[in-house]
């Protein structure tokens, strides 16, 4: 897979990205995003667990640290937040890896915090360029 | 079964805090989370989270609790613990804990719901016999990860009326705290710069969203983009606005709260009104809910202690089930994404 770029002017042409991401998850299960706080990390999540047959309610991570959806194939999706992470002990304590190598799919926010637990994975940058738009980049990180 | 003078030993450790009480009856003997200070009896330091961290505390903890409520190990009638929703790893450390003990001592196991906890709470045993709310009350839940109205029918039957759809009403207020560089946790911080601050200086966005759910997403972008377009013009915005910021902020957030509670008391015509959860420290929130008061309705907020996440709360819930005999037991496991 090349590096994708996308330029979106709403939210409302998000879905095709989410679309996009969903469909890689036929040969990555590890996705990160990257992108500041309100560039709409949790509102792409959301769409692409959709896509992935979450059939529970999709919120924010970011006090549990990580949240567990089922979906209607019978899998497993974790959702993990890692905004208020201050050492990547704290990543490791909680047993991280279990889940990065669960060969679940794992939608990870704020990875930057974990860097050197992550595993190969899709990297997707969420670039915001004003109030409503975004330039979101995908990419394969080995 | 034994129902005079039940001691239950609570757990809990469903996400950063181990904690440990002892109840007899429907009354703390002990509740103790753990901190620094007992730590220090124990040598080292408190990890900041995971499941690591509650291996460590969670022997001092009991250890501790037992020992404030003056108790040994055998007056233990049952033993109680959270089984969800949390961290897996975290609700491990307590539940494995819990078992063995229940196992060694022969005595009987109770599960615990933390989300149901927190609403429970409201059943301790006080010294003022009017702090327990009467059946049917609501109960707004607003903590770090959680943000539900609830209408409590009795001990045991309750109904979700509204939650959040993305963030919780705790974490908006912290994500606020983050984009005026104030450190995390900030919500208490918003909560201080706002006693000083003008409500109404700066006007956010209330995203609409359907029946009594919240939605805190938007309005924590609104906050973001507004700072971000002033800072253009002004480079110490933040700096010189800093008090009327977080209370318009925190305006925001109680608003759309209150809103909502308020609509579900006229759907329902409830005349009690609750508060639980950490965010019932903010001291608009209190000051908001306990104006309702004016106006017909009963409100009841917990003490502090009961509010943040705890082991009081999951002992007085399993007080109710131990009498209700509903047990649990060892082949339980852990339920990360539990329901109410």
């Amino acid at each position: 897979m090349h590096n994708t770029l996308f330029k979106i002017n709403t939210i409302s042409e998000l879905p095709q990205v989410a679309k996009y991401i969903a469909n890689a998850s036929l040969q990555h299960s590890i996705f990160c995003f990257y992108g500041e706080m309100g560039a709409g990390k949790t509102t792409l999540i959301k769409l692409i667990t959709t896509l992935l047959g979450v059939n529970n309610k999709v919120t924010s991570p970011t006090y549990s640290l990580v949240n567990e959806y089922s979906t209607i194939h019978n899998t497993t999706v974790y959702h993990f937040d890692f905004y208020r992470i201050n050492a990547v002990s704290e990543a490791y304590d909680m047993g991280f890896e279990e889940y990065a190598y669960s060969g679940n799919i794992c939608l990870i926010e704020w990875p930057q915090n974990i860097t050197e637990l992550l595993p190969p994975h899709l990297c997707i940058n969420i670039d915001k360029t004003a109030d409503t738009s975004r330039t979101i980049s995908i990419s394969e990180v080995m | 079964m034994q129902t005079t003078n039940v001691i239950t030993l609570a757990i809990e450790s469903s996400c950063d805090d181990t904690s440990c009480a002892v109840l007899i009856n429907n009354r703390v003997l002990s509740n103790v989370v753990t901190n620094q200070e007992i730590h220090n009896l124990y040598g080292g330091v408190v990890p900041e989270l995971a499941s690591r961290a509650h291996q460590q505390n969670i022997v001092p903890a009991v250890d501790a609790a037992l020992k404030k409520a003056n108790m040994s190990l055998h007056d233990v009638t049952y033993v109680a613990y959270t089984n969800g929703p949390g961290l897996m790893g975290s609700l491990l450390v307590g539940a494995s804990f819990a078992k063995g003990l229940a196992l060694a001592l022969n005595k009987p196991l109770v599960e615990v719901n933390h989300m149901q906890g927190h609403y429970m709470a409201h059943f301790i045993a006080t010294e003022s016999s009017t702090s327990i709310p009467p059946f049917p009350f609501l109960c707004l839940t607003v903590s770090g990860g959680h943000t539900q109205i609830l209408l409590i029918k009795n001990h045991f039957e309750v109904i979700i009326l509204g939650e959040t759809l993305d963030d919780a009403a705790g974490e908006a207020f912290d994500k606020v705290a983050k984009t005026l560089q104030l450190p995390y946790p900030g919500g208490p911080l918003v909560d201080k710069y706002a006693q000083q601050g003008n409500p109404k200086a700066h006007i956010f966005a209330k995203p609409k969203v359907d029946g009594h759910n919240f939605s805190f997403s938007g309005f924590k972008t609104s906050v973001l983009n507004y700072i971000n377009k002033q800072k253009q013009t002004d480079a110490d915005f933040v700096t010189n606005n800093m008090a009327d910021i977080c209370a318009s902020a925190q305006h925001t957030i109680i608003s759309m709260l209150m809103k909502n509670v308020l609509a579900c008391a006229n759907e329902y015509n409830i005349k009690h009104i609750a508060l639980a959860g950490g965010v019932a420290a903010n001291s608009q929130l209190r000051k908001e809910i306990t104006a309702l008061q004016q106006h017909g309705y009963t409100t009841y907020i917990p003490a502090f202690e009961y509010c943040t996440d705890n082991a009081a709360m999951i002992g007085i819930t399993a007080y109710y089930k131990y009498l209700n005999n509903d047990l649990g037991t060892q082949q339980a496991c852990p339920q990360p994404r539990m329901a109410l």
